[in-house]
């Protein structure tokens, strides 16, 4: 039996908010990346930071909790990268999912 | 440096673990293109075999546990240190279903030992994290764990080895019912003694671990070996009567606690 059959014959509802709570929980994950030996979070907040200093090298905390210095640019890329397709991903799989309402 | 998820499988008289590490470890080669050794016993190799391990480690399986449904062969995990042929790790339980290569990740991570701390539940979303004791820690879980052959990841499984042989007396100080083995639980114990009796962030993978629990039923969307997309039917129980809802959920990876329904989603 396919599955449209078997929500169709056991009348299930569509459950908006666990699927919104998967939604999030699935893309938080995306969000985190190891890099020049620390581990970040792309998020606004950071990706600010980074965007708003000048200097070549930074000193910042990781998720861990460590202070470590990284090349500026090149982090600021890369968490603007993830940020941009995560939540682009996100934003698509929310539509849809806003879709079945 | 050498990469590889290990997998431990041992049958027992209710599930073919061998088979679920088959579908696991071909999982593993597709979404994380990482090689596949397994630790098992004789008992569980099959006649017939339809996939070739990277390694295949024949052991004694400590077949001392017991829990709700039978005889649990989930002892030994500790070994896992000494048994590794490789250099950095994937150690993963059999029921894992892999969706995606967010695992990889785990190998970048600046550490050198690494679990989950987190757990989500599949439309129960706001269910509170599991504890050993009301008087004691937050549930470590032994289902995912990456580690490197350095001598802080040995401590650990030494502890744990230590936890599983003294469980008892770890049930009586932190509270818990210690008639069933829970590596979960030993690895709760064993990262904090390893770690000078507090907790080290570095130990935990900074995502969620996704479970499928009870009342709830995974159904695949299509017969592909490698489907990753699936409808998730939970029974919800309201004044007697039982409601179905469903959610579906794609390029996910997610652990089944019910064995047979894992069984049902791995069968040709």
């Amino acid at each position: 039996m396919d599955t449209k059959t078997l929500i169709n014959e056991a009348k299930a509802r569509f459950n908006h908010n666990s699927a919104k709570a998967y939604l999030k929980d699935k893309h938080d994950s995306k969000f985190i990346v190891a890099d020049q030996g620390g581990l970040w979070r792309a998020n606004i907040e950071t990706i600010n930071f980074l965007s708003y200093s000048t200097d070549e090298h930074v000193i910042l905390i990781d998720n861990f909790d460590n202070p470590v210095k990284v090349e500026r640019t090149s982090l600021l890329t890369k968490l603007s990268d993830i940020y941009r397709n995560v939540m682009e991903e996100w934003h698509n799989e929310w539509i849809n999912l806003e879709n079945k309402r | 440096m050498s990469k590889g998820a290990l997998l431990f499988a041992f049958n027992s008289p209710k599930f073919n673990y061998y088979t679920m590490a088959v579908a696991t470890a071909k999982r593993i080669n597709h979404f994380l293109n990482l090689p596949v050794t397994i630790v098992t016993d004789n008992a569980s190799l099959p006649t017939h075999n339809s996939y070739t391990f990277d390694n295949v480690i024949i052991t004694e399986a400590d077949k001392t546990n017991t829990r709700d449904w039978g005889l649990w062969y989930n002892k030994g995990r500790y070994r896992a240190f000494e048994l590794s042929p490789y250099d950095e790790t994937l150690l993963l339980d059999t029921d894992y279903m892999v969706n995606s290569n967010k695992l990889l990740t785990t190998f970048e991570l600046p550490t050198d030992f690494c679990c989950h701390n987190k757990t989500s539940f599949l439309m129960h979303p706001n269910l509170p994290q599991e504890v050993l004791s009301i008087h004691s820690f937050d549930t470590l879980w032994a289902t995912v764990i990456n580690f490197k052959k350095t001598i802080r990841a040995k401590n650990i499984f030494d502890c744990l080895e230590m936890t599983q042989n003294n469980f008892q007396h770890y049930g009586n100080i932190h509270g818990f019912v210690s008639v069933t083995y829970r590596n979960d639980y030993g690895l709760t114990l064993a990262t904090r003694m390893a770690n000078g009796h507090t907790t080290a962030i570095e130990d935990y993978i900074p995502w969620n671990l996704l479970h499928v629990g009870n009342n709830t039923k995974v159904h695949r969307n299509n017969d592909d070996e490698f489907n990753t997309e699936y409808t998730v039917m939970f029974d919800h129980w309201n004044r007697g009567k039982i409601r179905k809802e469903y959610i579906t959920v794609k390029d996910t990876d997610f652990h089944m606690m019910m064995k047979d329904n894992f069984m049902e989603l791995i069968s040709e």
